[in-house]
C-alpha cells in the first residue's frame, strides 16, 4: 500500500493547514509538528482559528490573541484567532472613539448592530487574511501552522477568499452585506493574495487529518475534493491513531478490522499514518514523543467501571414529555448524531411519537434513514436548501411593496455570505417552534457554529422586539424556549479524552452565559465501560478515568456509553424496536 | 444640490442581513443607485459603520442629542433637514432636484436573455 509512517520531515512548507473532522487529532499533530520544527531551530508560529481553541489544553498554558513564545520551546510562538475576541476588538475599534461624542442611544444601537454573527465571521476572516498576507508578520517566521476549526467552519473560512472575491466582483452595488468591515472592497487585493497563498503548492500544504474510521475518512475525502475545486490541490492525508490488536480480545479484533475496512476507502490515496498512542497527547513530553514508536507500558489493573448509567436513564426522563426539544450539543466527531438518533429510536420503540432532525451539514444521513418508523419522523435542515427557501420567502413577502427592478436588486443582494447564516438560524428557530406540538430530537450543528447562532439570538431577539415583526415570532421565542428546562433538554456529548472534555466544559460555560443549563452529559465510546482485555485498550481505559471523573464533577447527570463498533453505534439498543 | 441620508445602525444598507428584510431599505438602496446613476450628488451614512459623519455634521449631531438614535433616518438637502423617521421617495428626490421622475430612472438594458 502507498502509505508510511508520518515523519517530522513531512512538515517543510511555509504555510501548513491542518483540517479534518473534530476530534481526529488536528491540534496534536499540528502542535507536535510545530514543536519538532522549533526544536530544529526554526521560527514557528502556531495559529488556532477555532472559536474554542484547544491549543491551551495541549500545551497546558493560556494561548492569547497576540503571538507569545512557549516557555520551554524557544522559537515556537502560539496565537489564537478567537473569532469572538476578534469581533470584540473590531467593535471596540469602531465604537470606542464615539462613546463620548454620540448620545448613549446611538452608541447602544451601534453596539447592538455589531453583535451579530456577521461581524464575528467577518472580523475573524479579516485577521486570518492579515496573517497570510502581512509581510512584516510572515517574514518573522519560517513556518506558520494553522490548527484550523472543525471541518464545516474551516471550509467556510477557507472558502471565503474565493466566495468574497467573486461576490465583490459581481456585486456592482458595492458589497453591502459585508458592511461590518468598512471599506471592505479596498481589501479585495488582500483577499486575492490570501487565496493565492493557499493555492501556492510551493508555499502551502494542506494536511487532511483523519482517523481510521469510515465517517472520518469520508469526511476527509469530501473536504479534500471541496478544497480541490477551490484550487487548493496541495493536499496530504494523515491517518491518526492506527491500532494493531495484540490479543484475542474480540473488541480489539473488531476495532482493528473496522479500521482496515475504513482504510480501504483510502486505498488509492497516498497517506501517512500515526500509530495509536497508549496515552492522551498532552504536554511537551508527549508532543516530542509523537513521531516515535512508543514502547507500550505494562497494562494496569482495570479500574472499577463508572457508576453512571446508560442512555436509557435519559430516555426515561424524556418519556414523560409530550412536547419540547431534546438537543445534543458538542464538537464534531463526538457522536452527537448517534446519541440523538439512538435516543429518538428508543423513544419511538416504546411507542412515543418523535421527530428526529439534524441541522449538521456533515451528518451521515444513512444513519437517520435506517431508523424511520411509524412513530419516528425524520427531517433534515440542509443549509443550502434553507438558504434558497429563505430567499424565496423574503422575495415573496417583498413582492407587494417593491417594483420589479427593486425586486431584482434585492435578489442580487440576497446572494451574500451572511444571508445563508440567517437562513439556517431561522430554520433552527422554526424547528424549536414545531416542538410545541411534537417531541423533537435535534442533532445540532458543530459547537462553534451553534454558538455563533445562539449568541446572535440575543441581538436578533432585541432587534425583533423593537420592530414587532409578526412573522418573526419563532425567532423571538427561541431563546425563552431554549432557556426553559421544561421545554428544552440539552445533553452535552463528549469523549473520555482530555481535549473533548475540556471543549465540552467550555461549551457548557458558554451555554450557562446564555442562560441554558444542560441537564445531561453523555460520555461516548468509553473503553472502560466496555469489557476490554487487550493491553492497549486497557491502557486507554485507564487513561479515561480522570476524564470521566471530571465530567461527573461538571455534569448534573451523567451517561457513560460503552465503546461500540461503527455498525452498532446508532442502532445498538434501539435497533430491535425501531421497525427495521 | 446635495442629498445626505443618515441611516440608523444597520448591518448593511439594503437590510438583507437583518432577521427579516425590510422593503423600505431595499427601496432606499435602489433609489440610491438610481440617483447616483442619474448624476445626483447623494450620500448615505450608516451609524454602525460611519459614525464619524454623524459627529461631524452639527445638524445631525443635534438631532441625535434631542431625539435619539431611534428617530433615524434623517435626510438633509444642502445641509438642511428635510425628512426624519422615513426615507425619501422618488417624488421627494424629483422635487428637490427639479428633475422629472423618469429622468431620475436610468435605462435598464432592454434585451436581457433569460437562461432559466
Amino acid at each position: 500500500m502507498n502509505h508510511r509512517q508520518l515523519e517530522p520531515s513531512d512538515f517543510h512548507h511555509t504555510y501548513m493547514f491542518f483540517t479534518g473532522k473534530g476530534g481526529v487529532g488536528k491540534t496534536s499533530t499540528a502542535s507536535a509538528a510545530a514543536v519538532a520544527l522549533a526544536d530544529e531551530g526554526k521560527q514557528v508560529l502556531l495559529v488556532s482559528t477555532d472559536p474554542a481553541s484547544n491549543l491551551q489544553d495541549v500545551f497546558g498554558l493560556e494561548v492569547g490573541s497576540d503571538p507569545a513564545e512557549v516557555p520551554d520551546v524557544p522559537g515556537l510562538f502560539t496565537v489564537n484567532l478567537d473569532p469572538e475576541e476578534a469581533a470584540g476588538r473590531y467593535r471596540e475599534r469602531v465604537v470606542g472613539p464615539y462613546r463620548q461624542l454620540l448620545p448613549a442611544s446611538a452608541v447602544a444601537s451601534m453596539e447592538e448592530q455589531m453583535a451579530g454573527a456577521c461581524t464575528v465571521e467577518v472580523a475573524a476572516f479579516d485577521e486570518f487574511t492579515q496573517l497570510l498576507t502581512d509581510d512584516s508578520l510572515t517574514s518573522q517566521y519560517d513556518h506558520i501552522l494553522f490548527d484550523t476549526a472543525p471541518t464545516g467552519h474551516t471550509l467556510r473560512l477557507l472558502q471565503l477568499p474565493q466566495a468574497w472575491s467573486t461576490f465583490l466582483e459581481e456585486n456592482e452595488h458595492g458589497a453591502s452585506c459585508l458592511g461590518p468591515v468598512s471599506g471592505l472592497a479596498s481589501k479585495k487585493e488582500q483577499y486575492d493574495h490570501a487565496l493565492g497563498a493557499l493555492q501556492d503548492g510551493a508555499k502551502t500544504m494542506l494536511f487532511l487529518v483523519t482517523r481510521p474510521e469510515q465517517a472520518a475518512a469520508r469526511e476527509a475525502f469530501r473536504a479534500g475534493r471541496e478544497l480541490d475545486t477551490l484550487g487548493i490541490r496541495n493536499q496530504q492525508v494523515i491517518v491518526n491513531g492506527l491500532f494493531q490488536a495484540s490479543s484475542e480480545d474480540p473488541l480489539a479484533q473488531a476495532w482493528q478490522k473496522e479500521q482496515e475496512e475504513a482504510l480501504e476507502l483510502l486505498a488509492d490515496t497516498a497517506f501517512s499514518y500515526i500509530k495509536l498512542a497508549p496515552w492522551n497527547v498532552t504536554g511537551l513530553e508527549a508532543l516530542r514523543a509523537f513521531f516515535q514508536d512508543q514502547e507500550q507500558p505494562p497494562a494496569p489493573e482495570i479500574e472499577k467501571s463508572t457508576a453512571a448509567g446508560g442512555l436509557q436513564d435519559m430516555v426515561d426522563v424524556l418519556q414523560t414529555r409530550e412536547r419540547g426539544l431534546f438537543m445534543t450539543m458538542g464538537k464534531g466527531g463526538v457522536g452527537k448524531t448517534a446519541v440523538a438518533a439512538e435516543t429518538a429510536a428508543a423513544l419511538a420503540a416504546s411507542g412515543k411519537q418523535v421527530h428526529l432532525t439534524t441541522t449538521d451539514p456533515a451528518a451521515d444521513l444513512s444513519q437517520f434513514e435506517a431508523l424511520q418508523s411509524e412513530n419516528l419522523r425524520i427531517s433534515v435542515v440542509d443549509p443550502q436548501e434553507a438558504f434558497e427557501t429563505y430567499k424565496e420567502k423574503v422575495l415573496r413577502e417583498a413582492e407587494g411593496s417593491l417594483e420589479e427592478s427593486e425586486l431584482a436588486f434585492m435578489r442580487e443582494e440576497l446572494d451574500s455570505p451572511c444571508t445563508e447564516e440567517i437562513a439556517v438560524f431561522q430554520a433552527f428557530a422554526a424547528l424549536a417552534e414545531e416542538a410545541e406540538d411534537e417531541l423533537t430530537i435535534l442533532d445540532t450543528a458543530p459547537t462553534g457554529h451553534t454558538l455563533l447562532l445562539l449568541d446572535a439570538a440575543d441581538s436578533y431577539h432585541r432587534e425583533l422586539l423593537r420592530r414587532h415583526s409578526p412573522q418573526a415570532d419563532a425567532v423571538e421565542k427561541l431563546l425563552p424556549r431554549l432557556r426553559d428546562p421544561a421545554y428544552t433538554m440539552t445533553a452535552v456529548v463528549t469523549l473520555p479524552e482530555a481535549t473533548p472534555v475540556e471543549e465540552a466544559a467550555r461549551l457548557q460555560q458558554d451555554l450557562h452565559r446564555a442562560g441554558m443549563y444542560p441537564a445531561w452529559w453523555v460520555v461516548n465510546q468509553s473503553f472502560s465501560k466496555a469489557a476490554v482485555t487487550d493491553p492497549m485498550l486497557v491502557l486507554r481505559a485507564a487513561a479515561e478515568q480522570p476524564w470521566i471523573e471530571r465530567v461527573t464533577a461538571l455534569a448534573a447527570n451523567v451517561v457513560v456509553e460503552p465503546w461500540k463498533t461503527a455498525d452498532r453505534r446508532t442502532l445498538s439498543q434501539a435497533g430491535s424496536g425501531a421497525g427495521l | 444640490m446635495k442629498i445626505e441620508i443618515f441611516d440608523p445602525a444597520l448591518c448593511c444598507s439594503t437590510g438583507v442581513c437583518g432577521t427579516d428584510v425590510d422593503p423600505a431599505l431595499t427601496k432606499m438602496a435602489k433609489l440610491h443607485t438610481d440617483l447616483q446613476k442619474s448624476g445626483v450628488d447623494v450620500n448615505r451614512y450608516n451609524l454602525a459603520q460611519e459614525p464619524g459623519a454623524f459627529v461631524e455634521n452639527k445638524t445631525v449631531q443635534q438631532f441625535l442629542e434631542e431625539k435619539g438614535a431611534d428617530a433615524l433616518p434623517v435626510v438633509l438637502v444642502d445641509g438642511e433637514q428635510r425628512l426624519e423617521g422615513r426615507y425619501p421617495t422618488k417624488q421627494d428626490a424629483a422635487a428637490w432636484t427639479g428633475r422629472s421622475e423618469e429622468d431620475l430612472t436610468p435605462k435598464e438594458p432592454k434585451n436581457q436573455i433569460s437562461l432559466n
